[in-house]
């Protein structure tokens, strides 16, 4: 059997793992196992690469990311935020669903992680949305798209894992991230005006009552800021960095805003433990699939047939990447498939010079995008959960949203600027 | 993102899909519950004191062993747990929306597979740590093993939960009330990306 033909079959029996049921992290090592068969690879060797792929320290940050979106969400510092977002957007046409995309932005700089961001946001949010009349699907929608910004602005899981597994600078990736997110956000906030989900208007908030709301989530909205000013000062890495956010929330956010939450930490440091076991297994078996595929020689298969399409024309292969990771993202969840693509991807990005950080931060984008997209939109089906409505109907809703995303990627691959300005003005890139 | 109502004794062990676990293995669940978050705990302190010894100018080298060793151990023992409690990412739910002898047969097939990967993950993850005995790491000089011991015991823990949904699953049906993942795992709170 041919290199090519092996890779093929296992991406076919992944999917058809996946499709009868496996996890994912056990579907991607089943089809390895079958497609070491077919090598002189050793059993041994799988193993091995699966544990030096999680033997790296900078993936040490995504467990502490987890840690204080579990925190700040267990112990309803949510709500603060969002009576804050309330406060500033409450009023303008869209009202509740604006607060829902400035809210999201927000707990995207504490956690990182967008389903921590549907289970907290969507817990607070959806209830008094259905109750002033907005449809739980649109709102399903919404939740789940403006969750995916959690991937964009630092802290970003993603990031982490691009950046460990490409050796681009994370720090570079969570800069690069905070004008992506930004428009999305922007993106969806100009949709929710114009396709207003609900008649429902609000009065303007006080300025005293939103300075007093702005007093109230001052403690945790320091933290992105905390994360990504102790960086880029060179005061600690992200993994530190991480550490410094779990111990700020411990010391200072839950004691000061929520002291009775305290006796519960170790449920949360429980649930966050397992919690984060989950993404760092896929790394584990998409590090072993990364390896034979590597092994196979597929990334200089890709290569030059990206070669042969778009010659090194940095657009076009930027084009096709991000072609390869949206197909990737409806099917695969975006850890893996970070782990397993990074290899191919930065022979491309050597092919046609693009700038690693770039090509990053627009792939980071494109895979969070998969997280609202069918069928494995998993943004998408936990915020349905959460509204108690059907996938199908919150997929309906959600295509619209898509063109915010279209639009976004599109700018970013057309203009560098937009990714690369803001790392530039820190001497990142 | 906590699990509702009751006490925290009660609800460290999931109860859904309750009638697909024994309750002589609850104590390995709860176990691996509160060593996950031990664990957690562990390498958020060696981190934040090797932040300190340096800052210090007295850095700890063997901090980071500890730190790495407790992560590894942690991402294979919540992985275990997340087996028992069925929480790991799922492409597809096509079983969940079959009965009978279809889901049945489904949900075999998908059970077996995991099990050959457990199985896979306890023989030659044994193998690699018995190589890892003869590999020390520095500067403490512990064996590796100390560490890749994780991946046999994380397979092993894995085939115990596999064989114990199959068992209970095909003596009472694989069906449940609350027939849906995502409720399961909306309700604990997300992870990943």
């Amino acid at each position: 059997m041919s290199d090519l033909m092996i890779v093929g079959l296992m991406a076919f029996l992944f999917v058809l793992f996946g499709v009868l049921g496996v996890p994912v992290p056990f579907a991607v090592i089943a089809s390895v196992i079958v497609g070491m068969l077919f090598t002189e690879i050793s059993p041994v060797t799988i193993v091995a690469e699966m544990f030096n792929g999680i033997n790296a320290v900078p993936l040490l940050a995504v467990p502490f990311f987890i840690l204080v979106g579990e925190l700040m969400a267990s112990s309803n510092v949510t709500e603060r935020l969002v009576g804050f977002a309330q406060a500033l957007v409450g009023h303008i046409r869209g009202g509740l669903a604006q607060v829902v995309t400035v809210v999201s932005m927000f707990f995207a700089g504490i956690s990182g992680s967008s389903s921590a961001d549907v289970a907290a946001i969507g817990r607070v949010m959806l209830p008094p949305m259905k109750r002033e009349g907005y449809n739980p699907a649109n709102s399903a929608a919404l939740v789940a798209a403006a969750s995916t910004i959690a991937n964009m602005i630092p802290p970003s899981i993603m990031a982490i894992v691009y950046g460990a597994v490409g050796g681009v600078s994370i720090a570079a990736l969570f800069v690069g991230g905070v004008v992506p997110g930004v428009m999305v956000g922007l993106g969806l906030m100009i949709y929710s005006y114009f396709f207003g989900f609900s008649e429902s208007v609000r009065e303007r908030a006080p300025f005293a009552e939103v300075v007093r709301k702005a007093g109230g989530s001052v403690l945790p909205l320091l933290i992105p800021f905390m994360i990504v000013g102790g960086i880029l000062g060179g005061l600690f890495t992200p993994t530190e960095a991480g550490m410094v956010a779990v111990v700020y929330t411990i010391v200072v956010v839950i004691p000061l805003l929520a002291r009775g939450h305290l006796r519960n930490l170790p449920r949360d440091f429980m649930h966050a433990g397992v919690l984060y076991s989950l993404p760092m297994m896929a790394v584990a078996g998409a590090s072993a699939l990364a390896y034979v595929i590597a092994y196979l020689r597929a990334p200089t298969a890709v290569s030059g047939l990206v070669e042969g399409i778009a010659g090194t024309n940095a657009t076009l292969i930027m084009v096709l990447i991000v072609l390869a990771l949206v197909i990737a993202g409806d099917f695969l969840d975006a850890i893996p498939t970070i782990v397993i693509a990074t290899p191919v991807i930065a022979g491309l990005v050597e092919l046609g010079g693009i700038d690693p950080v770039h090509m990053g931060v627009v792939a980071i984008v494109t895979l969070a995008f998969g997280l609202i997209t069918p069928p494995y939109g998993l943004a998408l089906l936990l915020a349905t959960t959460f509204a108690e409505v059907p996938f199908s109907r919150g997929l309906v809703k959600s295509l619209p949203i898509y063109v915010v995303f279209f639009v976004v990627i599109s700018l970013l691959v057309l203009f560098p600027g937009l990714v690369l300005w803001l790392p530039g003005v820190f001497d990142l890139v | 993102m906590s699990a509702s109502g009751g006490t925290p004794r009660q609800t460290i062990v999931l109860q859904k899909e309750r009638h697909l676990k024994w309750r002589s293995l609850d104590v390995v669940e709860r176990a691996l519950m509160w060593l996950s978050g031990l664990l957690l705990a562990t390498f958020t302190v060696t981190v934040f004191l090797d932040v300190v010894t340096r800052t210090t100018g007295t850095p700890i080298l063997w901090l980071q062993e500890v730190t790495l060793g407790a992560f590894v151990w942690g991402v294979f023992m919540g992985g275990a747990a997340a087996v028992r409690r069925n929480e790991h990412f799922l492409l597809a739910r096509i079983a969940r929306s079959l009965g009978g002898g279809r889901r049945l047969v489904l949900e075999t097939i998908s059970h077996v597979i995991l099990l050959a990967v457990a199985i896979f993950l306890a023989v030659y993850g044994f193998a690699f740590a018995l190589l890892g005995l003869g590999l020390y790491s520095q500067p403490s000089g512990t064996p590796l093993a100390l560490t890749t011991a994780a991946i046999p015991v994380s397979g092993i823990l894995i085939a115990l939960f596999t064989i114990e949904r199959l068992v209970n699953g095909w003596q009472g049906g694989f069906e449940s009330d609350e027939d849906d993942l995502y409720q399961t795992y909306a309700e604990e709170g997300g992870a990943g990306e």
